[in-house]
């Protein structure tokens, strides 16, 4: 069996529309959760330093756990479903280059962004089980993108990408 | 009296006429000579055209004539492949026309929004001011399509199957593939 190739240049053939894959919306994830993550903590001690410096009582937010928990699970669900039901993308997946659309492939409506924020932790369980219907399933969901009835595609345009990509390159010395 | 002279004229002019052969005095005359000396446009600037013109039924005429018939006996081919188009083109004064075209109301026509959002201009635009930016995005998104293809190639070797026939996306997002028409007989011999 022989290991198949992996693309080093963008693609060929424009991927605007089609079905993401695993790997792209998992480094997605990753980023945004470092992104708001990075955003509460600074958020965070900025309201600590805010308090000390009005009230003069040295205050640290972040060690209250179980308010900061809150803050936290409130922050993660307006991050996600604030911008999802905006634009159909948080900052990780811009950054990735695909967006969140309704199945048949119209704008993601509020409620499916709310609803698709609230059921993400469902996929999480039993080791991330509902992430494999991202690599199982012919329109690639996930337990909570079946929920809100989304998909998420490539708004990515490789045709331009591979332009510029060979804009750049050196012209071949010829033999 | 007068009647018995009236009757004698006529019987005499009758015979006269019996007697004369036309023919021959016609044959006898030059009528090219006599025709250089009738004076056509004296003639011509005796008649009244208008009023001639007048008791035409124009409208009659038109319609007796079959235009249809008259169109498909015309070789329109013909008549283009004598046209000079280089001289048409070179006489159009471009430069006035667009003058007169309202390039305002044209591009409040064009949607932006979709022309960015299906075309990526944006990006291209934001990504023309930084090069370094776009190169790393690129590199990024490059990398992460091609992770996607590997994972999913070996995902269909494991499971034994083939994801040809499945839908690259949401119908709306994706277009189909344009029938290419069969050519004509005589383009394929």
């Amino acid at each position: 069996m022989s290991t198949p190739p992996v693309t080093a240049a963008p693609p060929e053939a424009g991927r605007q529309g089609h079905y993401a894959g695993g790997v792209t919306r998992l480094v997605a994830f990753a980023a945004d959760v470092g992104a708001s993550w990075g955003i509460f903590t600074l958020a965070l001690a900025g309201l600590s330093f805010a308090i000390n410096l009005v009230t003069g009582n040295q205050v640290n937010l972040g060690s209250r756990q179980i308010l900061a928990l809150a803050g936290l699970v409130i922050w993660e669900f307006i991050y996600f479903a604030y911008q999802w039901s905006l634009g159909g993308k948080t900052i990780g997946m811009a950054v990735l280059g695909i967006r969140v659309v309704g199945r048949d492939g119209d704008a993601i409506t509020p409620r499916q962004a709310i609803i698709r924020t609230i059921t993400l932790p469902l996929s999480f369980l039993l080791f991330g089980l509902g992430f494999l219907g991202i690599l199982l399933h012919k329109d690639r969901h996930a337990w909570h993108d079946r929920l809100a009835r989304t998909v998420v595609v490539y708004s990515w345009d490789a045709r331009a990408a591979r332009l510029r990509w060979l804009a750049k390159q050196e012209p071949a010395t010829p033999a | 009296m007068e009647q018995l002279v009236e009757s004698i004229a006529e019987r005499v002019v009758n015979l006269v006429l019996d007697a004369i052969d036309i023919n021959a005095i016609v044959s006898q005359v030059d009528m090219d000579a006599l025709l250089a000396k009738v004076d056509v446009d004296a003639i011509v600037s005796k008649v009244d055209v208008d009023s001639l013109i007048d008791r035409v039924d124009v409208q009659k005429i038109i319609d007796r004539v079959d235009v249809d018939e008259i169109v498909n006996r015309v070789d329109v081919d013909q008549i283009v492949a004598r046209v000079d188009v280089e001289a048409i083109i070179e006489r159009v004064d471009v430069q006035a026309i667009i003058e007169r075209v309202d390039v305002e109301q044209v591009i409040q026509r064009v949607d932006i929004d979709k022309l960015v959002e299906q075309t990526e201009l944006g990006t291209i635009i934001a990504h023309s001011t930084s090069g370094v930016a776009s190169e790393v995005l690129d590199v990024v998104r490059a990398q992460g399509v091609g992770l996607d293809d590997f994972v999913a190639r070996w995902v269909n070797r494991v499971l034994r199957r083939s994801s040809e026939d499945w839908p690259p996306g949401p119908a709306k997002l994706v277009n189909p593939p344009v029938p290419v028409p069969a050519l004509p007989l005589e383009a394929t011999a």
